[in-house]
């Protein structure tokens, strides 16, 4: 118990009357009823539409492409180094091959020369 | 078909594996050197098997005319093996340590096309060459300096005239070899 029930006025009880009449529980119509119950399965019924049905095999085609794709460009990026290396190998390889040729033949052409120079009637 | 002939058929291909075993093998089994590897300044260690040198061709523009002229080369090739080493003192390695390459290089087959010896520089080339049906599968090139030595084995049908063409570039200086052919050629075996 308050001190507003201890000291109840003739003012206080008709607000509090009002206010109860205007506040009592009031059964909704069949009408609104069924119209809310109506809308609430129209809207669970758009929401399972919306998502469920295509949202997850999306998801998971979206992820593999990006999965597929970033395989290809590693394999493609591997593919090209090792393609340059092999490249560059391919060119040391024939730069030290020449190199060792000339040195034969040069060695080769020393000789001639000095065999030439050295038989005046040739 | 008589029995005979079914036997001779049988027979024959009984021997095909055998007859295919005993053709005579371009490729050399280079050793590792890896004591030498280790004591040497510098190294060049090159292993290219078909599919790189297909690989690397798919890297080569044809036009460009470096890459061009290097694609020309490697055209017909099966694969290239390329030991090189370079040492800070002199003889860092023996003739021993060339001597298994040069063991399979007695083997039928190869025949040497050159072979250099400079009293001047010390500098020692062999070029041996293995030809199957008159037309080269296989080079082999044995260069031994004081403080170098090199193995170059090239597999596949070798066309010394567009190897020659690559001289020039790559940093290898270009030299008149008008001259040479006869000269080299008085060196054949």
């Amino acid at each position: 118990m308050n001190e507003f029930d201890d000291k109840p006025s003739s003012g206080d009880e008709q607000l509090e009357s009002q206010l109860r009449d205007a506040l009592r529980a009031v059964a909704p119509s069949e009408a609104f009823s069924e119209a809310l119950l109506a809308r609430l399965a129209s809207e669970r019924t758009r929401r399972t539409g919306r998502y469920s049905g295509w949202w997850l095999p999306a998801s998971l085609a979206a992820a593999v492409l990006v999965a597929v794709g970033a395989v290809e460009h590693l394999k493609a990026a591997h593919e090209r180094e090792m393609g340059l290396e092999a490249r560059r190998e391919v060119i040391e390889a024939l730069r030290v091959t020449n190199q060792k040729l000339d040195l034969a033949y040069q060695a080769v052409r020393t000789q001639s020369t000095s065999l030439s120079e050295g038989d005046p009637g040739a | 078909m008589t029995i005979g002939k079914s036997l001779l058929l049988v027979g024959l291909l009984a021997l095909a594996p055998v007859l295919v075993l005993s053709a005579p093998d371009p490729r050399l089994v280079l050793p590792e050197f890896t004591a030498l590897s280790q004591k040497a300044t510098e190294s060049v260690v090159i292993t290219l098997d078909p599919s790189l040198l297909s690989m690397a061709g798919r890297f080569l523009d044809g036009g460009d005319p470096k890459d061009a002229a290097t694609l020309e080369v490697i055209k017909g090739l099966k694969g290239i093996y390329v030991r090189s080493y370079t040492f800070d003192q002199d003889a860092a390695y023996s003739q021993a340590d060339l001597d298994a390459v040069r063991n399979q290089l007695s083997a039928p087959g190869w025949s040497r096309l050159v072979q250099t010896r400079s009293k001047k520089t010390h500098a020692d080339v062999d070029i041996y060459i293995m030809v199957v049906d008159k037309s080269a599968v296989g080079l082999a090139l044995i260069a031994s300096e004081p403080r170098e030595f090199t193995i170059v084995n090239i597999i596949g049908s070798i066309d010394l005239d567009k190897l020659r063409k690559l001289q020039g570039q790559f940093g290898v200086p270009k030299l008149d070899l008008d001259a040479a052919p006869s000269a080299a050629a008085g060196k054949t075996k």
